[in-house]
């Protein structure tokens, strides 16, 4: 099978029987080159958008993928025509590089549901790079058809919380067992939230740990004024309450959709941005290594015979003179 | 400095993804979760499918997840035909590239069935961490041509 991009985005978009394949293949470019994530960005506009993407974090342990493999299960009751993605997020270990991708264990039902596309994903180090990535999946998963979109992710500190930034909402979830509902929050948790969810309903504590939540909700509500988080009390293992869930989810959906939407336009619009600068750095650095203009002429600005923004011009000029800028098609 | 231009530079090591289960009816799984502890801390990223699986959801699965690999335990039996149907389903799915390991209480007398059936290797109980890590090793490296 081939490892172009564009070949393999026009088999996805066709959908034909090679679909799964070239879009699982799209993602594993993604994941092991992210240098050429930019390509995923050419002619990107035109692409189909998942009308929901969804952050899932919250403590290990939790019930996340649980109550995941039940969000699939009620979408796809709900919208039988509807596909649904789910990326789940593990990390990677410090020390080998290898990783235990165990959330899809609790979703195996859907693995041979043809619209239920899931895809584990090792945090492989460093968190920046897992964010663009992400990004990339989340719209080759769209390209793929997907209306919906789920992101499992760990929330134990800031880092891991930022991937929930490439979320339309993010569902923070807890349980009980592990400390009352300002720890369990603590870390960035409570900032990030539209949904906060107490699971593991069916076991001691989770009355409680409710109750603490509103008492939390109420009073970070009064502090900042934003909008109010909704919560709710599941029991992911015994599919309590996780209609209300989805019914929350819906309403956000249909209050924000176009407000997702046009952030997302934003946000490609300023991938492509970086996406340039870089293109852009790397051409002038390595003008720099080679060029005429060689390390000792920055001496040049040393000894005051030219300012840096007029150094600048100078390579600018030789970098558009010499033919460096090459001609690429399909731009605009 | 410039540390990207350097990274890129350096030869940067890509984790290789590997699909770790079992099919058929048995019940426990620790032989399955030793192998995936032996790959996790050899460099790999195991995709843990647990126990029970038909051959269907593994190789949709092994699809989805674009591994290089599927290694998956058995317990003798109906292994010969479990088998046959993943290489099957692999090969309607155009996916005849992917890589099978079997493992578990297979019969070594079954073993030249097994390689004629196209499966890469198979481990009996026992085997070293050290030769899992290898196998796969050698068997990864084989399958990558170009890329
Ligand atoms: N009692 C109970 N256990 C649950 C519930 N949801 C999940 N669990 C259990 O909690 C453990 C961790 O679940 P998992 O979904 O893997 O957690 P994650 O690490 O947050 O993804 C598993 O043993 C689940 O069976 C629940 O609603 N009630
Ligand atoms: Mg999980």
């Amino acid at each position: 099978m081939t490892n172009d991009t564009q070949d393999l985005v026009e088999q996805v978009r066709a959908g034909t029987s090679q679909r799964v394949r070239a879009t699982a293949r799209l993602m594993s470019l993604v994941e092991n080159y992210p240098e050429r994530i930019p390509e995923f960005l050419v002619g990107a506009a035109d692409w189909p958008q998942a009308r929901m993407v969804i952050g899932l974090t919250g403590p290990p342990g939790c019930g996340k993928s649980v109550l995941a493999d039940r969000l699939i299960r009620a979408f796809r009751t709900r919208n039988p025509h509807n596909s649904i993605g789910v990326i789940a997020v593990d990390p990677s270990s410090p020390f080998t590089g290898g990783a235990f991708l165990g959330d899809r264990l609790r979703m195996m039902r859907h693995a041979s549901d043809p619209n239920v596309f899931i895809r584990s994903a090792a945090t492989r180090g460093h968190i920046g790079g897992l964010l663009l990535g992400i990004k990339a999946f989340i719209r080759v998963l769209g390209l793929a058809g997907c209306r919906t979109v789920l992101i499992e992710t760990v929330g134990v500190g800031q880092n891991e919380t930022e991937i929930v930034d490439v979320a339309d909402l993010v569902v923070v979830a807890i349980a009980p067992g592990h400390g009352d509902a300002v720890q369990l929050l603590k870390c960035g948790l409570m900032e990030v939230g539209d949904i906060f969810v107490v699971n593991k309903g069916d076991c001691e504590g989770a009355a409680q740990l409710y109750a603490q939540l509103l008492a939390v909700l109420r009073l970070n509500a009064n502090g900042q004024g934003r909008r109010g988080a909704d919560s709710c009390l599941v029991s992911a293992l015994h599919g309590r309450g996780v209609e209300e869930l989805v019914d929350l989810l819906e309403k956000r959906a249909a209050d924000s959709e176009e407000a997702w939407r046009s952030r997302r336009r934003q946000t490609m619009v300023d991938d492509v941005k970086e996406a340039v600068l870089e293109e852009a750095r790397q051409r002038l650095s390595r003008r720099l290594g080679t060029g005429p203009l060689a390390t000792k002429d920055f001496t040049r600005i040393l000894r005051g015979e030219i300012t840096v923004p007029g150094f600048v011009d100078e390579l600018l000029q030789q970098l558009t003179g010499t033919g460096e800028v090459k001609d690429h098609h399909g731009g605009g | 400095m410039d540390t990207r231009v350097s990274e890129t530079k350096e030869a940067k090591r890509i984790p290789q993804r590997v699909l770790i289960g079992k099919v058929g009816l048995d019940g426990h799984d620790r032989g399955a979760k030793y192998v995936a502890h032996i790959l996790r801390d050899g460099g790999y990223e195991v995709i843990y499918t647990g126990i029970r699986r038909t051959p269907k959801q593994i190789v949709e699965t092994a699809i989805q997840e674009d591994v290089a690999v599927i290694g998956l335990s058995l317990l003798s039996g109906a292994h010969k035909r479990l088998l046959q149907q993943v290489m099957d389903l692999l090969k309607e799915r155009d996916a005849s590239d992917i890589v099978v390991i079997a493992g578990g209480s297979i019969p070594s007398a079954d073993i030249p069935d097994l390689k004629a059936m196209g499966i890469a290797e198979v481990f009996r109980p026992g085997v070293s961490s050290q030769s899992i890590l290898e196998t796969f090793a050698s068997l990864v490296k084989a399958r990558r041509p170009a890329a």
